[in-house]
């Protein structure tokens, strides 16, 4: 006894400064880099939203805008319609990614011969280039030579004109985007369960527990940091959901399958209104930030509960 | 409920789980092959009604990414040899840099709390969440003020800006699955903190570290928007160059699914180097197993 | 993996990768780098520049895939003020945007210190559609590097086969032959659209994407009389959705019932591939894909394919017009480049006839000695009705604002295609948005007492009081 408190003593006096340089140490290249990265554009993203400027056309000059494009935002009826459009992708596609990926994950948790190599090529597609898979599916979706149009006509029904028709085009877009992430949830999630050790369930199962009780009560609570992530993640990036719209539909028909993505990249880069588009991502900023907000304060103490 | 009953709805919900599962495959997989046949189709057999399985292979789509064959006169595939060499410098690096960086930060925030921690980690998020169109002329004009357009260093920094965020917010989440009395018993033992770090923590998140190099590599070997803009012709990246493909026919449907099999070799390669990482288990038992 | 070497390990890379970046061209030797898409015509500046007798200048191309990268590319670089590229060769429609903004080089002054390169060098209709800015200004930013016009393409086994040929004179009572009208297209059309037979009578581009559905039915809408705007007061309002530019583009929107059901979002490239495969019996298409689509090797129908011009209409006043879309590339240098000297240099050997004949064998050039030389005209099959196109082409909005036109009429031409909007109100709409546009960018609309039925009446008339027609061979 004697012996560990000496040992200990020193220890507690030596720990806040180490710890604090720990910190210090661990964070600085993360914070330094990053600041470093985003400090400038960030900046003039802000900058240039209070202004009506095209740095194209640089040559007509900057006009003070104050509110103007914030304004000119917010009031445009059109703008909401993209960002329902997009809300409802988001939550569809991301909805479908997680639940599938886990319900794929727990199927292989049991070792089978080639799972690992399976486990592999179920990667692949989150390893493809976007751009390949925004061709790939737009091939696959043609209504005349797609492969998918063909195997719907074998099934016996008719051949439909997946990407001409928003709802069509919607389905088309979540097929091609669920295809393409679940293997990201697959990842995390298999990732996370493993870190569960095996002995949990042992008792579990000694006990009497049956596989809903063990999933919902062991297995999920565990696993709930990393799928909380996951799923942080996914919500994040499928706003910025880009490549598959443009490759499928190019935003139609008309503007309906137009994401606030796809307005902001046609507003920076094919109209180059600079300061609506930093006024726009600005506003897309927030909402995303808020919303994120929101649902990590609503998982902690959903994972508190645990 | 009787035994014999019990085991047929078992094993008749096992059955629908594994037909599930096929399918799950099925969809998955099945584009892939897709791809890959495409890839070897000439592009009148491309667009054949209906689709074919069977055909004689044409391999013009790999020879225009080569810059061989047919495509031995490809503007286009110059120097395609040398934008491999720079998409794997960059990922390699910049996957190195982000999970260093990501592994540290998220230790720390997983660990302790202090002042602005959860500022910190919201910031690191944040710069995920804007789409790169938004910001792609600033950087622009940053790099070039900065002397770093078309360079390599300039796009690993991207690689690793892009990731680094990605990478900590993972981390932090598999580090908050190792229990605090894993460093509790080192430091009572007399460790020092960096050493359970090192020694005990750090191994038991082995899986987490590989996922987060799985995923910073695909981000940073696919990444497009960025390189197209900031790199012309010295550290132009893989799938900038390779994604170049409209000709005289139109859409070089055939030269582009060859491009997409080719850009996902380094990356399942750099999958099978990490296989053992990804799929380990838990080596250490939390309850006393060792 | 241990952190120790993971650290070592990116630390290395690190210096090699600083190494890397060290290095460049050689010290003697010049790069000219320009920006194209990928492309047969790419490949072709390339080979030739290989033979530039000055072998300290390299020229590198910088391409990028075809569609927004292209635009965004030279358009950022632009916007910095850089010199990753020396010269480039944008979409037509882009010089006005790009001079507009004061980026590219005014060639007149190029023209003038040069002893060869001079404005007569290239047809003066070509420099003016590819290159001049603004509007009849004599400013020159931009030079022909690729013609392209819209053209109809056809099955000629089908139009010359007897059976056809009596059974479509019994229904309609004229002969059956390429159109010279849309309203005869309409019929032919009608004739070949056999979906149990996997046969359609007609294909056209409805992609929203880029210029895609619009090019189409601007074809349309000149045809029938219909303008885009007025150039001379700015007025959108009462042009675009004056009673004859509603009839063209209603006329188009009815065409896509004889084509497959997912036209509507068909690009040129769809076009191509149904063509091929032998689903169309008429197409509207590029002439640039004729190459292609004349090979065997690439279409199953290569040798039954005819080439020709696109029909014209007759409008609701009674006059015959032809008219349709122009493309192809012109070629500009990036003001802010640091080798012009050197660029002009290559320029002057680039832009000789002997260079240019070797390019015109893949690709449309534009200097006059080529285009005149018979030669050039017997080179294929098309290039005769080439040159007789030229006769009847119109464009976009020669205006810097000219993408965000382009895209406001896309999208509505989009809409009218779906079905969500009829064509009266979808170009109303696109009229509105338009002139807001126009507004904002400063430019003044003079309202007219009113706005003429027929536009083209009143802008650069070309309506024939009676049908002109074109010859197929």
């Amino acid at each position: 006894m004697a012996a560990i408190s000496t040992s200990t003593a020193p220890a507690a006096r030596r720990k806040p400064a180490t710890n604090r340089l720990l910190i210090f140490g661990f964070l600085s290249p993360t914070l330094a880099l990053l600041l470093f990265m985003v400090a400038f554009p960030i900046f003039s993203l802000i900058n240039y939203s209070f202004y009506n400027f095209s740095v194209l056309r640089a040559a007509s000059g900057r006009k003070w805008a104050g509110f103007g494009n914030y304004e000119y935002l917010l009031t445009d009826i059109d703008l909401w319609n993209r960002f329902v459009f997009t809300g409802k992708f988001v939550l569809i596609t991301v909805a479908l990614q997680f639940l599938v990926g886990i319900f794929v994950a727990l199927r292989l948790e049991k070792n089978f011969r080639g799972r690992d190599v399976l486990f592999t090529l179920l990667m692949m597609p989150m390893m493809l280039s976007p751009i390949v898979v925004g061709f790939l599916w737009r091939y696959m979706f043609n209504s005349e030579w797609g492969v998918v149009n063909y195997l719907v006509s074998v099934a016996g029904f008719d051949k439909l004109d997946w990407l001409g028709q928003t709802n069509n085009a919607l389905a088309a877009v979540v097929i091609a985007d669920t295809w393409m992430w679940t293997p990201f949830i697959i990842l995390l999630a298999t990732a996370a369960f493993r870190g569960i050790p095996r002995t949990i369930y042992e008792a579990a199962e000694v006990d009497g527990a049956g596989a809903a009780f063990r999933f919902f009560r062991l297995t999920l609570p565990l696993a709930a940091p990393v799928l909380f992530i996951a799923l942080l993640l996914r919500l994040i990036d499928s706003f910025k959901q880009y490549d598959l719209f443009f490759a499928l539909t190019g935003g139609g028909p008309g503007s309906s399958t137009e994401t606030v993505s796809f307005a902001l990249a046609k507003t920076a880069f094919s109209y180059f209104y600079t300061g609506e588009a930093s006024a726009l991502a600005v506003v897309l900023l927030l909402i995303i930030t808020g919303l994120s907000l929101i649902l990590v304060r609503h998982l902690t103490r959903l994972s508190a509960r645990y | 409920m009787s035994v014999a009953h019990r085991t047929l709805s078992t094993r008749a919900a096992n059955w629908l789980l594994l037909a599930l599962l096929a399918v799950y495959i099925v969809y998955n997989l099945g584009p892939i092959f897709w791809l890959v046949i495409s890839s070897m189709k000439s592009r009148m057999d491309l667009f054949s009604m209906p689709p074919k399985i069977f055909f004689t292979p044409d391999w013009g789509g790999y020879q225009s990414v080569f810059g061989v064959g047919v495509g031995a006169n490809s503007a286009a595939a110059i120097g395609v040899f040398d934008s491999l060499l720079n998409s794997v410098l960059i990922a390699t690096v910049g996957t190195a840099a982000a999970v260093v960086l990501g592994t540290l930060a998220g230790y720390v925030t997983s660990r302790y709390d202090f002042r602005g921690k959860n500022d910190f980690m919201f910031f690191v998020l944040s710069t995920r969440m804007l789409p790169p169109v938004a910001v792609l002329v600033f950087y622009h004009i940053m790099y070039a003020e900065l002397g770093l357009t078309d360079t390599r260093i300039g796009l690993i920094l991207i690689a690793v800006f892009i990731n680094v965020g990605l990478a900590t917010w993972i981390m932090k989440g598999f580090f908050d699955g190792v229990p605090r009395e894993v460093e509790q018993i080192a430091l009572i033992n007399g460790y020092s903190r960096l050493y359970a770090f090192r020694k005990l923590v750090l191994p038991m998140v082995g899986g987490g570290i590989a996922a987060t190099a799985g995923f910073c590599f695909i981000f940073s070997w696919n990444e497009f928007a960025f390189a197209s803009i900031l790199s012309t012709t010295q550290a132009k990246t893989l799938p900038v160059k390779i994604s170049a493909a409209s000709g005289a026919t139109g859409i070089e449907w055939t030269q582009i699914c060859a491009a997409g099999v080719v850009l996902i070799i380094p990356v399942l390669i750099f999958f099978y180097l990490i296989r053992k990482h990804l799929l380990m288990g838990m080596t250490f038992g939390v309850l006393g197993r060792r | 993996m241990t952190v120790r070497a993971l650290m070592f390990g990116s630390a290395s890379a690190l210096a090699l990768a600083v190494g890397l970046t060290a290095g460049g061209a050689s010290a003697q030797e010049t790069t000219l780098t320009f920006i194209w898409h990928a492309g047969t015509c790419a490949d072709a500046i390339v080979d030739i520049a290989k033979d530039y007798p000055n072998k300290s200048v390299k020229v590198v191309p910088a391409l990028v895939p075809y569609g927004p990268e292209w635009h965004n590319k030279i358009a950022s670089e632009f916007a910095i003020q850089g010199d990753a590229f020396d010269f480039a060769m944008w979409d037509s429609q882009s010089t006005a945007e790009f001079a507009g903004g004061g980026h590219a080089v005014l060639l007149n002054d190029v023209f003038d210190k040069s002893e060869y390169l001079k404005a007569d060098l290239f047809p003066k209709a070509s420099l003016s559609r590819y290159g001049e800015y603004p509007d009849d200004s004599g400013k020159y930013y931009g030079l022909p590097v690729n013609q392209d016009a819209y053209g109809l393409m056809y099955r000629k086994d089908l139009f010359e086969d007897p059976k056809e040929m009596a059974a479509f004179k019994e229904k309609y009572g004229y002969d059956l032959a390429p159109p010279q009208t849309y309203q005869q297209a309409r019929e032919i059309a009608e004739f070949f659209t056999r979906p149990e037979a996997g046969l359609y009578g007609w294909g056209q581009m409805g992609g929203r994407e880029y210029d895609f559905a619009t090019t189409a039915s601007n074809s349309f809408l000149w045809s029938f009389g219909g303008e885009l705007y007025n150039p001379k007061t700015f007025e959108v309002k009462g042009y675009l959705d004056s009673p004859a530019s509603v009839d063209g583009v209603q006329f188009f929107v009815d065409m896509f019932k004889y084509g497959p059901q997912g036209m509507g979002n068909w690009g040129w490239d769809e076009v191509n591939a149904a063509f091929q495969q032998g689903q169309l019996a008429m197409a509207m298409q590029w002439y640039y894909f004729n190459g292609s689509n004349a090979d065997p090797k690439v279409s199953k129908f290569a040798d039954d394919t005819g080439f020709g011009i696109l029909p014209g209409a007759v409008g609701r006043d009674g006059k015959f017009r032809r008219q349709f879309s122009v493309g192809g590339q012109g070629m500009g240098l990036n003001k802010y480049s640091k080798k012009l000297p050197q660029l002009v240099e290559f320029m002057e050997w680039y832009f000789q006839p002997e260079q240019q004949m070797r390019y015109a064998k893949v690709c449309q050039t534009g200097l006059k000695a080529v285009l005149d030389d018979p030669d050039w005209q017997n080179l294929n099959s098309y290039n005769k009705s080439f040159s007789q196109a030229l006769n009847y082409i119109n464009d976009y909005w020669h205006l810097p604002e000219y993408p965000i036109l382009l895209d406001q009429l896309q999208e509505e031409v989009s809409n009218a295609i779906s079905g969500a909007k009829t064509v009266q109100q979808a170009l109303s709409d696109a009229a509105a948005k338009q002139e807001k546009t126009l507004e904002r960018a400063g430019y003044e609309i003079v309202r007219g007492d009113s706005t003429p039925d027929v536009p083209d009446a009143a802008i650069t008339p070309v309506g024939t009081d009676k049908v002109v027609p074109v010859e197929f061979d």
